[in-house]
């Protein structure tokens, strides 16, 4: 059964990869564009593989082959050198099986549908290629027994969301909110890396099973762990400050929409939560702060929805609402509720969203039944006050005060850019005559 | 001995690489006078199978100096950088066959590699380069593999390295970070190629300073990455100049569909160089920040904060060089030859991310020496 289970984990990361990478590959190599049915078959086979490789590996941890696998399930070291390692360790147990597996069916249900939705778009072969690497993304980071591992099927899903985003990028618009969101990704991301360096100076090792002890830690040490696991978590599934770039996000096509906003991707800082849970039990300043701003995250969202004009705009505030109720449920050491409210939500939201291009055909089918026009939804901001209603309406301008935030960087990198282009001009004078070239200038 | 026959396997891969790599960017554009760019590539891989520190430092000192002669007229500043580089080395090689590996050996390494990876405050040459002899400094960072190797082997072993690690750490992250910041406002795509170049040279400094406290595989693995995902994304921005002429990154200029593989496979090395999971820069990223947090805490989250920063601009360069609106181009997207050598750079990169405890097993006796 051991052996089993170490081919099965292998072909729930793998097939897609593997998949995606058969099909990238021939982008590289071939003089060719693959065909539609060509690319879609390839990738159904790998989601097909990694979702059967699921369900075995569910079912050797439900126990109906004894003895029931849980636990860590070791395949040596990515890298070891001297006591430092990268330990290639998967962890098996009810939530990572939960997630698994939400992954998989959603992953290949989405695929199935966008076969159809995006039947002769330019970009089909590019959406098959990214939603292969988000389907290995999403599997290792479901079973990664280690931060280390985490962080890269982590990664590996905040790449294809951002491509996804900036998947029509004929158009201005879907490329700079790729843009955003990879910003708030990456300054998140550096709160998860110096947390897995963090974690492996305070505990000596960055395997979950070892985040345990994290209840020996002093205190200011903990709370500093959990606050970047925060940060990174935050980032990740939008929570206050950074909610701006999921509105944004709807850039994309509905079926990444639905599967990344609405299943998966939203939710993976949370599930990096549920997963270091641990930190936060023994850090519960670090705890209060997230429930405050989970709280704070659903408020807004709830706030901000009720002026939203558009299907997917309106399904991205609902989203943010309950991620945010999630992330104090999780802060608040209900787990358990957290897990079922989790995929319960993602279930629903995938749903939704994949329907949202046919809302106004069911509203109109709903009226027809119902032998009325259906009611708008009452604009309460409106009734409160017109101050209230206007920053319900610009989302509180939340994108604005992030980017006031972010203008001193970028105020000093073009102050350090004169400053380069003085040093330069002295010193390259003669060279800069010599090839008629210009300095480098700050961007228009 | 034994030691130095059992990294033999792992000198001849990096020697065969650096030749490698020097080569790479002749594909692109052919250097004259014909010969200078396979004496380019041939003395730095001597370099690293020297059993001699004497002789690995003069070979270094003779690739320096030619490199410095063939663009002595297009890059009088480049070439003055690069021939004071070499006699630095010069005397380096001559200190250690004076005395041997001693501290001072160890400092005058330390000024050429700060000369040649582009310190701040010393990035003058390496600028110099970027603008008038991009070719060449594509040759001149690869050919860095060969010199971080032999610094590795040969002096980072001496007492005074370990006094210098925190210094020199510490000038390597603000290296790094002053150029990530940099890289944000660039205006063209030459510009982003100058700072992410001297963004990583930072990080390899840096790297090299940790090395001297015993983190010489990471050391290995950071200047591995970094001349690899930069040999890519040299190739590619040069690829894409020969085609379109400069590169301006203020507007949209969608290109993805005249060039979809070489978008492709420059959104790969820059992403291979930022630490994208899969590839080495992946592990790289993961080493050197682990390697710097026992020297300093500010280093680490510098070189942290610098590699996100050049992802965003990298991003950014992607967006406006492939992205928008689109245009045609009779230009042809990357020959086969160049898909070739994109490939062997990916699969390489792909290799030792995947399975990077090869190099490791490899590097066994690499650094034993002393």
């Amino acid at each position: 059964m051991a052996d089993a289970i170490h081919v099965a984990l292998a072909v729930v990361v793998l097939a897609p990869l593997v998949a995606s990478v058969a099909a990238g590959s021939r982008l590289l190599l071939g003089d060719t564009w693959p065909a539609e049915r060509g690319v879609a078959t390839l990738l159904l086979l790998g989601l097909v593989s990694s979702l059967a490789a699921s369900f075995f590996i569910a079912a050797a941890h439900g126990g109906v082959w004894q003895p029931a696998v849980r636990g860590e399930v070791d395949f040596g070291s990515w890298i070891a050198i001297g006591t430092y390692e990268i330990p290639a360790v998967f962890f098996i147990d009810n939530v990572a099986v939960v997630f698994s597996l939400l992954g998989a069916v959603l992953t290949a249900l989405v695929a199935r549908f966008s076969e159809t939705y995006l039947h002769k778009d330019p970009g089909f072969f590019r959406f098959y290629v990214l939603l292969g690497l988000f389907a290995a993304g999403t599997q290792l980071l479901a079973f990664a027994g280690a931060l280390d591992l985490f962080f890269a099927g982590w990664e590996a899903i905040g790449i294809a969301s951002t491509l996804f985003i900036g998947f029509f990028h004929e158009r201005a618009e879907p490329v700079r909110s790729a843009v955003r969101a990879f910003v708030t990704y990456r300054m998140c991301d550096v709160g998860f890396l110096i947390a897995i360096v963090l974690a492996h100076e305070l505990l000596g090792s960055t395997r979950l099973s070892d985040l345990g002890r994290a209840d020996e830690l002093p205190g200011i040490a903990v709370t500093l762990l959990g606050l970047l696991l925060l940060l990174a978590a935050f980032g990740k599934s939008a929570q206050l400050p950074f909610s701006g770039w999921l509105v944004r996000a709807m850039e994309g096509p509905t079926p990444s929409s639905a599967l990344f906003y609405g299943g998966v991707s939203i939710h993976a800082g949370l599930y990096l939560l549920l997963r270091t849970s641990p930190v936060l039990d023994a850090a519960p300043l670090a705890a209060a702060f997230g429930a405050a701003v989970g709280l704070a995250t659903a408020a807004y969202a709830s706030a901000v929805v009720r002026t939203q004009a558009d299907a997917k705009g309106g399904l991205a505030q609902a989203t943010l609402a309950q991620t945010g109720l999630i992330l104090a449920e999780i802060c608040l050491g209900l787990t358990t509720l957290a897990l079922v409210h989790l995929v319960s939500h993602a279930l629903l939201r995938v749903w939704q969203y994949l329907r949202a291009p046919n809302m106004l055909h069911d509203a109109h089918h709903h009226a027809h039944h119902a032998g009325h026009a259906v009611e708008p939804p009452v604009q309460a901001g409106a009734r409160a006050s017109r101050r209230l209603y206007l920053g319900q309406l610009h989302r509180f301008r939340l994108d604005d005060r992030l980017d006031a935030a972010v203008a001193p960087v970028i105020g000093l990198a073009r102050f350090l850019q004169r400053l380069d282009e003085r040093y330069l001009a002295r010193t390259l004078g003669r060279d800069a005559q010599a090839t008629g070239d210009e300095h480098d200038g700050p961007p228009a | 001995m034994s030691a130095r026959l059992d990294s033999l396997p792992m000198l001849v891969f990096l020697a065969v690489l650096v030749a490698t790599l020097v080569i790479v960017p002749d594909f692109v554009e052919r250097q004259r006078p014909r010969g200078t760019t396979l004496l380019n590539a041939v003395l730095p891989a001597l370099a690293v199978l020297s059993p001699s520190p004497v002789l690995a430092y003069v070979l270094v000192a003779l690739g320096c100096a030619a490199m410095a002669a063939q663009i002595r007229h297009t890059a009088r500043v480049g070439a003055g950088m690069l021939m004071l580089a070499a006699g630095v080395t010069l005397l380096c090689a001559a200190v250690i066959a004076g005395v041997g590996a001693t501290d001072s050996a160890l400092l005058l390494s330390l000024a050429a590699l700060a000369l040649r990876t582009g310190v701040v405050g010393l990035h003058a040459g390496v600028s110099s380069l970027c603008r008038a002899a991009p070719v060449v400094q594509a040759q001149q960072f690869s050919s860095l593999l060969a010199f971080a190797v032999i610094h590795l082997r040969f002096v980072d072993h001496v007492p005074a390295a370990a006094a210098v690690a925190v210094p020199v750490v510490l000038a390597g992250a603000a290296t790094a970070l002053v150029f990530a910041l940099l890289s944000l406002v660039q205006r063209d795509l030459a510009g982003l190629l100058r700072a992410s170049l001297l963004m990583h040279g930072g990080m390899m400094f840096a790297a090299i300073g940790a090395a001297g406290r015993g983190h010489h595989i990471a050391a290995l693995f950071v200047a591995l990455t970094m001349t690899l995902a930069l040999a890519g994304l040299s190739l590619t921005v040069l690829a894409l100049e020969a085609r379109v002429g400069k590169v301006g990154l203020q507007q949209s200029c969608g290109r993805a569909r005249a060039f979809p593989r070489l978008a492709a496979a420059f959104g790969f090395f820059g992403a291979a160089g930022v630490g994208m999971p899969g590839t080495a820069g992946f592990i790289a990223d993961d080493l050197i920040l682990h390697a710097l947090w026992s020297e300093s805490v500010v280093a680490t989250i510098a070189v942290t904060v610098s590699s996100a920063l050049l992802a965003v601009a990298t991003l950014r360069a992607i967006t406006r060089a492939f992205m928008g609106p689109v245009v045609t181009s009779v230009a042809p997207d990357l020959t086969p030859v160049e898909r070739g050598v994109a490939l062997l750079l990916i699969l390489l990169l792909l290799g030792i991310g995947l399975l990077p405890q090869l190099v490791v097993a490899a590097s066994a006796g690499l650094f034993a020496v002393g």
